[in-house]
């Protein structure tokens, strides 16, 4: 019942959520939304204990195929989401056979290298990719009118709610992914890779295994960008984004789900809004840094010890009993 | 005094307290939208363009000419609407040279603060901008054409017309060194280098200077130049041309040139901040050193035909608050304000639609460096580019020195097609973008 009702209060508070904010900050918010399920998808594969620097470009593989499919074949928006996802998806299984050769330093700057390889072509070849300039006047999600109901998703309140809908689909599977068997296994290939292999697991399938899962749904993510703004170019998937997504991560922490959120949600604000408002427009990138220098220096295991400090407080004041229980 | 600080008891939980309250109050106060104090008979204009960033050289300098310009103008009582005074007011959004941002920051200033006019520098977040502008009306400026197509009817070029400009150094060059027979070329492979390549082939084919060797393309993101300049001079040029580089590719490849002893012709687009360029080579190495953009303390810009207003002064107060940061786009947002503040008043409106109505009226504008017309519908599509003169520039004792304005629409009434042929074969007609 409890769960129930704090369930109804995150929906309505996310429905209520962009009637709080002012346009520009929906702008931002839709962004925010699409950022998270790229970083929580991250995550998912830093599970392993693989950290990669090309989960930007696996982003914009699944935004590029989307945005070619809906320009040049006229294909229904939804479908070549579906279809970018899971091209991102396969184009990294085919990047698992050489980078899964390699680990940890190793696999990162050959996951670097790879997704390189991948921004030239865009830019290489005009024909499909657009080059440089990249693709502009990509279709947005088509309207819907229903009666007196006339939905335009050029609208970023609009685009919110659907953004929110595939989002919140997403991060229950990945939820679900990591509170499975699959999950601990992914847990245990990170943690006790050769105990794990002694007992039968094979983990560079497993890492495999996470590497995709996660780049579909970096595809989704990049799909809805690329439907929501109309435009990408091989820069808008460079490595200063990947940068931020490493970032986001880091300071929000990755030992639990909510933790690369938290970190996306607060960095964001901070440097979108915040700083903005306060007018610090010029000197956002200078004070951005500083904070996250401080966040690090002091907060070493991200913002989501924040919240399990304030968890266990609360616990404490109110018996204590249950937080020991649950302790492992 | 940081030790005094610590001492006096900032604690771990007080600094991340401290923090955390501030961020909250900017987050608190940031949720409740700004009302426009319309009783103060204010006109806002939106600048959008990178303020930070790789690209910022090409924002800041403007923003800051602007700020000048409306000075100025308040000062000298206003934009007079209806009747009344009306202050300038600059609302500033750095884009960052991203089209989501890009898009976010049209939608504040439009739908938030309430601007009449938007200036952008344009390129790669223009189609972010795009459907914002297509869905509300809105003026926009931009400082490239080649964002110009007759898709969207409020876009308008009316200070930079890039890169069709630069042949008229080219067409310089061939007059007055008519010795210099061959060139070799580099840019970088993007929105500003491709069309530039086109333009520069083109200029060099009618001043009949031979090419050795194909535009060599580098990608943005190098930051190495010496192999791309050793290739450029193995080919043995008289003439190095450096299209339309970011300043920070120029200043790079002018140091290679210098170290590798190139004694040849330079010709640019830009030579943005020239005086750390002469630094890190010599004054006999930049001597003759041609580009596009020039200082505003020049003499031969109080010519009667100049319609940017006082640009002496200008300069000289621009150097005063921002010394060393003059730059290619100092001036050029100001005097697309010129030209909007002349076309509100005759419009008697600073409505987006009535201000342009009024600022192309009879196909003629007052450009910052003389009349010009309202053209562009072969290159752009659409008539929305203000064409006329336009300064070389040359480097000369170490200091910018304007040669003579030459015309681009007399160049281009004889060397049209030689420019559309090579547009074509770049991909950078209207169409083909």
């Amino acid at each position: 019942m409890r769960k129930s009702i704090i369930w109804l209060v995150c929906v309505a508070a996310l429905a209520a959520l962009p009637h709080l904010l002012s346009f520009s900050q929906q702008e931002i918010l839709v962004v925010l939304v699409i950022n998270i399920l790229l970083v929580v998808s991250y995550r998912l594969m830093t599970l392993t204990g693989e950290w990669s620097l090309g989960h930007v470009v696996i982003m914009g593989v699944g935004a590029y195929t989307s945005a070619l499919l809906t320009k040049n074949l006229g294909m229904y928006v939804p479908v070549s989401m579906i279809l970018g996802s899971l091209m991102a998806a396969f184009v990294a299984f085919l990047l698992s056979f050489p980078l899964f050769r390699m680990k940890g330093f190793y696999f990162l700057i050959g996951s670097f290298a790879s997704a390189e390889i991948i921004r030239l072509l865009w830019k290489r070849f005009r024909d499909p990719f657009g080059g440089p300039k990249g693709l502009k006047l990509i279709d947005g999600l088509p309207d819907i009118n229903i009666g007196p109901i006339h939905i335009d998703f050029f609208e970023p309140t609009h685009y919110y709610y659907f953004a929110v809908i595939v989002v919140a689909a997403c991060l229950w599977i990945l939820w679900r992914i990591e509170r499975s068997l699959l999950g601990l296994t992914f847990h245990a290939v990170h943690w006790q890779d050769k105990l794990a292999q002694a007992s039968g697991v094979d983990v560079r399938r497993f890492r495999t295994l996470a590497f995709v899962l996660a780049s579909g749904f970096a595809g989704v993510s990049g799909a809805l960008l690329t439907h929501y703004i109309g435009t990408i170019n091989p820069n808008t998937f460079d490595v200063e984004l990947m940068v931020f997504v490493l970032t986001w991560a880091i300071v929000g922490g990755t030992a639990t789900f909510y933790g690369p959120i938290l970190g996306c949600v607060a960095l964001t604000v901070l440097n979108e809004i915040v700083l903005r408002e306060m007018g610090f427009e010029q000197a956002r990138p200078l004070i951005y840094g500083v904070v996250m220098i401080a966040s690090i220096l002091f907060l070493p295991n991200g913002l989501e010890s924040l919240v399990k400090r304030g968890v266990a407080a609360w616990q404490g004041r109110t018996g204590g009993a249950g937080a020991k229980e649950k302790t492992p | 005094m940081f030790a005094n600080f610590t001492r006096n008891g900032v604690t771990r939980r007080k600094f991340l307290g401290s923090a955390a309250t501030l961020a909250g109050a900017g987050a608190l106060s940031s949720a409740f939208p700004r009302v426009p104090l319309a009783a103060d008979k204010v006109v806002k204009i939106g600048f959008l363009a990178p303020l930070t960033g790789p690209v910022a050289a090409w924002g800041k300098p403007g923003l800051d000419g602007c700020r000048i310009w409306a000075e100025w103008v308040n000062a000298a009582g206003g934009i007079s609407i209806g009747g009344e005074a009306h202050m300038v007011e600059f609302v500033a959004y750095d884009n960052e040279y991203d089209p989501a941002k890009a898009r976010t920051g049209a939608t504040k200033l439009i739908r938030e603060d309430g601007v009449k006019f938007i200036m952008m520098l344009g390129g790669d977040t223009w189609p972010g901008v795009q459907p914002v502008a297509d869905n509300t009306g809105m003026l926009f400026s931009t400082l490239l054409p080649s964002d110009l197509s007759p898709d969207t009817k409020t876009l308008i070029a009316p200070c930079e017309v890039h890169p069709v400009y630069n042949v008229t150094g080219v067409e310089w060059l061939a007059q007055n060194k008519p010795d210099l027979k061959t060139a070799v070329m580099c840019a970088q492979d993007d929105a500003l280098g491709l069309p530039s390549v086109a333009t520069y082939l083109a200029a060099f084919e009618a001043a009949g200077i031979e090419m050795l060797d194909e535009p060599l393309l580098f990608d943005p993101a190098t930051t190495d130049f010496a192999p791309v300049v050793t290739r450029l001079l193995s080919k043995n040029p008289q003439i190095v041309c450096l299209d339309t580089c970011y300043s920070d590719y120029v200043h790079p490849i002018a140091e290679q040139l210098f170290q590798q002893g190139y004694k040849g012709q330079i010709i640019s687009c830009t030579a943005d901040f020239y005086d750390q360029m002469i630094a890190k080579t010599s004054k006999e190495f930049m001597e003759g050193f041609i580009f596009q953009f020039p200082d505003f303390d020049d003499p031969a810009l109080n010519a009667d035909f100049i319609n940017f207003k006082d640009a002496n002064k200008f300069y000289q107060v621009y150097n005063e608050r921002h010394p060393g940061e003059w730059g290619a786009v100092s001036w050029e947002y100001a005097s697309i304000m010129d030209l909007w503040k002349a076309a509100a008043e005759s419009a008697d409106s600073a409505e987006p639609d009535a201000v342009l109505t009024a600022m192309t009226a009879g196909g003629k504008g007052k450009h910052a460096f003389g009349d010009a017309d309202w053209w562009g519908s072969d290159l752009f599509g659409i008539d929305h580019a203000l064409v006329g003169n336009w300064p070389v520039v040359v480097i000369e004792n170490g200091k910018a020195t304007i040669k003579g304005f030459k015309s681009i629409p007399e160049w281009y009434a004889k060397h049209g097609e030689l420019l559309k042929k090579h547009m074509t074969a770049y991909n950078q007609m209207w169409n083909q973008r």
